[in-house]
């Protein structure tokens, strides 16, 4: 403004305003730009950083790596699911989030220790309450702060027993470590293999893998598998299904460090006033919800009846099975946890289509990335595919 | 005196160019002001075409062209409603005027601001205060907003306003138990906190009783006889004739005159001194005023009236016993600066308020 | 200057500095602000008493204000009140609650406190900081502006003249202020009635190690500044909201329906993707105190969350007031 000037001025008030007001536009969009610049920033930044490796380089780099074994480490992993479940109820109380069946939806933070081998930590952190599983060397510790219980893990910890169980116990979170695994043993004929090497996960560079699927009939678009440049620890695995643009699943690491975790992390002493329990991971598997349960009860019923039709991609299980059985088990249970257990069948039950062909008849739910048939008849197939391709492996009895 | 053209160049220009506004916002000059300002700033407040427009388009105040020459009492005049109050505000950098400059105490506002309104005392719109705080400890709270005052000196510079308005006594009452001449008087004494060059005082008589009002009137002219000017608004005509020695009257946003009181006086006496006579025998009074050779004669019910001229009244009652008229009462009426603000404004002021 | 010379002698004491100016029409130090009142401690910096000190002084004024009045005296006073409240139910009751709140799955903290005076301290504050801090905390920053608007005081405040900014700026520090000691005052007095109807000892954090005494009361300072900084984001948000308006009550109500609204959304399933950028989200994340390692990444993004949102709702606030017409 103008004050020396003898003439009045015109609109001198607009003009300061305006000028004042760009303060806090500038600001907001100082803060908006903080929030969205992160990925931008490190996209740009990644570039240049990583030597050119072919997947086949990369894949045996990262093999060699996994059978070292893991460097120790320490960092926070997100996991995000959105499988686009038709009406699934919110099974979750004022405590529910550290519950592990919470992990089904939405996105979810655990933080992971990992000393060496026998050496880990995981941490799952919720609203003034915080579940823990410490393994450290021969002890194995499940602590609980909402119900100030401390379960001793009886059984084998030998690393291998562990994989094996773990995913099990816990079965959606898992490290990227073992999901690349996974990845990487179906790289076959059937998939398209593509690396990038400009990628950035929680701040480090890495490559990336991306593996497609090359039968149409799969839902899985593609799936990507970012690995640490320099020590190629899959530091991210993103499931993308064909229907949608962003990711179905995601597991990754926000913030991660490969230095040696301090040793506390590993070893555990229960609190004096905590309740001690011993269980074995199987007791524990139980009582962490209805739906591990019921899924593992019933998975050793049907153990002997599992047959698989198609391979890679599209593989089709099909296993026997009927809607009667679901909604009675579901009502069978008590509690609060089994009465959501049946209010989500049936919400599952109610999305269903109706399909039917020269196989046969039933019902098909369709999520993003898998699809599930019910016949008739008494059959479940299940698959990463179309249901017009599970309605094909119904018709192959 | 430097406002003697401009009154009646404002008189003039508020009269017969109504739509002075439309001719060019903030393009009136008013030289004789800026040539004074850079001469010396003998005026505590000059504006220049200051002009307020509301949200809404409402015009409060338009074109304004203020001189307040310093050491004056200025009585800003005008009924309620036409813009004082927004003019006052605009001084004191409350708010925006929409186009226009100002200066105060010779420095450009509204950047002079921390350096000019410490040396300024404002009474706006009535009194406000904390109603919890006490008489004193109000006037504390004011004080430490003004960063230029002393807090060594804060309680001696508070007594001494509390005594000039009456309040010692009620200092520690909580200014919720003050009466309405009460809390006019703390807010009077919250604009002598510090030594002011320049009061601004807007209706500072309202709501007081009669009491009240001399007391208010006998400070200002008190303060004024320090040397500081004041600009004291009102919308009782008889408040700014015996307070004040300029004036400018304010009809619709628009300055429609300005100038020392004597002007407004001496336009006055242009209108015609009138005689009348208190008498049963109209018929005779009307013949003597008539051979007196006086203009005007009428007669009414038990008087006579006619146009005095530069008669003297003692022969017009000499002539009236000689010829024989009852006189039972004779005044002369000379015009008021009611009747020329009346003209000036199109308005009637409330005089007794 | 013969006009000059009739002002009356007292003036010449330490600010005649701008009556004796009049020979030349000197420009001041102006900013660009239309009510330019910023540079007023350019100006002042040469008088008497100091830009530093005029500050504190005004700040004192403000910080009387508000912590003599009877209003906010007593919403300190419930505030200090409730940890008591909760930690005799505690004492009487602890068996029913504990097993009703284990039954919900959310009693942890609750259940603790028995055994710990000390996480009375946490459980007051993670109860209080949902609605009621929050309130008492817009209560004093909503009215910061607005009450002073309402009351007509601000005009008398800014012809002091206060300076907007300067204003604003003192406004801003006393609400913070008054945060803070809101949250030390129900820290004290959970403190305190912990450590008398409870045993007091080794503390157990939520990752189930344990902790010193002495280093329990070190994470509680550190609960209590966090806490504060939670109060200072929502301090701003009631600041720029107190400027908009000129009724106080209606800026505190707007701050805490705010507060409740954003808190609905905040469970609302379907919106989960928007809780990090929502403010009340982050006021429990004092939690992260409690956990072994100190959960610094997520705390420190909740510090970062209070930073962004002070840093627009302040802005926002100058620039209203610095421009708005103070017509009450």
């Amino acid at each position: 403004m103008s004050e020396r000037t003898p003439r009045p001025t015109r609109q001198p008030t607009r003009r300061g305003r305006a000028v004042r007001w760009g303060v806090p536009i500038a600001v907001t969009a100082l803060v908006a730009g903080a929030i969205g610049a992160g990925p931008v920033i490190a996209a740009v930044q990644g570039d240049p950083a990583l030597p050119e490796r072919t997947a086949e380089q990369l894949l045996a780099d990262a093999l060699r790596a996994a059978e070292t074994g893991p460097r120790p480490m320490s960092g926070t992993l997100l996991q995000t699911a959105s499988f686009g479940l038709p009406g699934l109820p919110q099974a979750a109380g004022p405590g529910g989030s550290t519950s592990p069946a919470a992990l089904l939806a939405g996105s979810h933070e655990l933080k992971v220790w990992y000393g060496g081998e026998n050496k880990v930590r995981l941490a799952l952190a919720g609203r003034m309450s915080e579940t823990d599983l410490i393994v450290g060397g021969d002890q194995a510790w499940l602590w609980e702060s909402a119900d100030n219980t401390a379960t001793r893990i009886k059984g084998d910890l030998s690393p291998e027993a562990h994989a094996a169980q773990a995913p099990k116990a816990l079965p959606t979170a898992t490290t990227p470590q073992q999901l690349a695994q996974e990845v990487l043993e179906r790289a076959e004929e059937g998939t398209a293999i593509g690396v990038t090497a400009n990628e950035k996960v929680a701040g480090r560079d890495a490559y990336q893998l991306t593996l497609a699927p090359k039968d149409a009939s799969s839902l899985v678009k593609e799936v990507k598998v970012a690995l640490d440049g320099e020590t190629f620890v899959p530091l991210r695995v993103q499931v993308y299904a064909k229907s949608a643009a962003e990711p179905a699943f995601e597991v990754g690491f926000t913030s991660v460090a490969f230095t040696p975790p301090a040793p506390e992390n590993f070893t555990f002493t229960p609190p004096p006033g905590a309740t001690v329990k011993e269980q074995s991971l199987t007791e524990i598997g139980r009582e962490l919800g209805a739906d591990p349960q019921q899924r593992r009860e019933r998975g050793e019923e049907l153990k002997g009846d599992v047959k698989t039709v198609g391979e890679g991609w599209t593989t089709v299980a099909v296993l026997p099975f009927s809607v009667e059985d679901l909604t009675a088990e579901s009502a069978g249970g008590d509690g609060s946890e089994s009465e959501s257990a049946a209010a989500t069948a049936e919400a599952l039950l109610e999305s269903a289509t109706p399909i039917s062909g020269p196989w046969g008849s039933g019902k098909v739910i369709r999520t993003k990335l898998v699809s599930v048939l019910l016949t008739d008849d008494g059959r479940l197939l299940v698959g990463a595919v179309t249901p017009e391709k599970l309605a094909e492996a119904a018709g192959r009895k | 005196m430097p406002g003697d053209t401009r009154l009646l160049a404002g008189s003039r220009e508020g009269r017969d160019a109504g739509p002075r506004g439309a001719a060019g916002l903030g393009e009136s000059p008013v030289p004789p002001a800026r040539e004074r300002t850079t001469e010396g700033a003998p005026e505590a407040i000059v504006t220049r075409g200051l002009t307020k427009r509301f949200r809404g388009g409402q015009v409060a105040v338009d074109g304004l062209d203020l001189a307040v020459p310093r050491g004056s009492v200025f009585g800003f005049l005008g009924p309620n409603g036409s813009g004082k109050t927004t003019t006052i505000r605009m001084l004191l950098g409350l708010v925006t005027p929409t186009e226009g400059t100002w200066e105060m105490l010779g420095r450009p506002m509204p950047g002079a601001i921390p350096a000019v309104l410490p040396r300024v005392g404002a009474l706006v719109e009535g009194p406000a205060f904390y109603p919890y705080l006490s008489g004193e400890a109000n006037l504390r709270r004011y004080d430490a907003a003004d960063p230029a005052a002393d807090p060594r000196t804060a309680s001696r510079r508070i007594g001494l306003a509390l005594e000039r308005v009456g309040l010692t006594a009620a200092a520690r009452k909580r200014y919720r138990a003050y009466s309405l001449g009460m809390r006019q008087r703390l807010a009077i004494a919250a604009a002598l906190l510090g030594p002011r060059e320049l009061l601004v005082l807007d209706e500072p008589t309202n709501g007081l009783d009669p009491q009240g009002t001399r007391e208010v009137r006998a400070l200002v002219k008190e303060i004024a006889a320090d040397g500081t000017t004041v600009f004291v608004s009102s919308h009782l005509l008889a408040e700014v004739e015996q307070m004040c020695t300029h004036v400018g009257v304010m009809r619709t946003g628009r300055l429609v005159a300005q100038g020392p009181i004597e002007e407004f006086r001496r336009l006055s006496t242009g209108e015609a001194v009138m005689i009348r006579v208190e008498t049963p025998d109209t018929d005779v009074a009307a013949a003597v005023l008539t051979g007196l050779g006086l203009a005007g004669v009428r007669t009414g019910d038990g008087e006579a009236v006619a146009e005095l001229g530069a008669l003297a009244p003692e022969r017009v009652t000499a002539e009236l016993v000689t010829a024989g008229a009852a006189v039972r009462g004779l005044a002369v009426q000379r015009p008021s600066l009611e009747d020329v603000f009346v003209r000036l404004t199109g308005e009637g002021f409330d005089v007794d308020g | 200057m013969s006009t000059v010379e009739r002002v009356r002698p007292a003036a010449e004491d330490a600010r005649t500095e701008g009556s004796a100016s009049g020979a030349a029409p000197e420009p001041a130090p102006v900013s660009a602000g239309a009510s330019g009142t910023e540079p007023g401690a350019a100006v002042s910096a040469g008088r008497a008493p100091g830009a530093v000190r005029s500050w504190l002084r005004l700040f004192g004024s403000e910080a009387g204000l508000t912590f003599r009045r009877p209003r906010n005296i007593a919403m300190l006073a419930v505030l200090a009140v409730i940890p008591v409240v909760i930690g005799v139910v505690m004492r009487l009751f602890a068996e029913p609650i504990s097993a009703e709140a284990q039954a919900e799955g959310g009693g942890g903290i609750f259940t603790q406190i028995t055994g710990n005076g000390l996480f009375l301290t946490f459980a007051a504050l993670s109860v209080l900081v949902q609605l009621l801090l929050p309130v008492a905390v817009a209560v004093v920053a909503g009215d910061a502006v607005a009450g002073e608007a309402g009351g007509g005081t601000l005009r008398y405040l800014l012809t002091a003249p206060a300076g907007r900014t300067r204003l604003l700026a003192v406004k801003y520090g006393n609400a913070v202020v008054f945060g803070l000691a809101a949250v030390s005052l129900i820290a004290v007095s959970a403190l305190v009635t912990g450590l008398v109807l409870f045993p007091a000892g080794p503390i157990t954090l939520l990752s189930g190690t344990t902790i010193p005494f002495a280093e329990g009361l070190l994470r509680i300072g550190l609960v209590v500044l966090y806490v504060s900084a939670g109060m200072a984001a929502l301090a701003a948000v009631a600041l720029a909201l107190s400027t908009l308006t000129e009724v106080a009550i209606g800026a505190i109500a707007a701050t805490v329906v705010t507060v409740i609204v954003v808190q609905v959304i905040g469970v609302i399933p379907q919106l989960s993707w928007l809780q990090p950028y929502l403010l009340t989200h982050w006021w429990n994340g004092f939690d992260g105190v409690l956990r072994d390692p100190i959960a610094t990444a997520e705390m420190g993004r909740g510090l970062l969350v209070f930073a962004a949102y002070t840093a627009i709702s302040g802005s926002v606030a100058w620039a209203r007031f610095t421009g708005k017409d103070i017509t009450s």
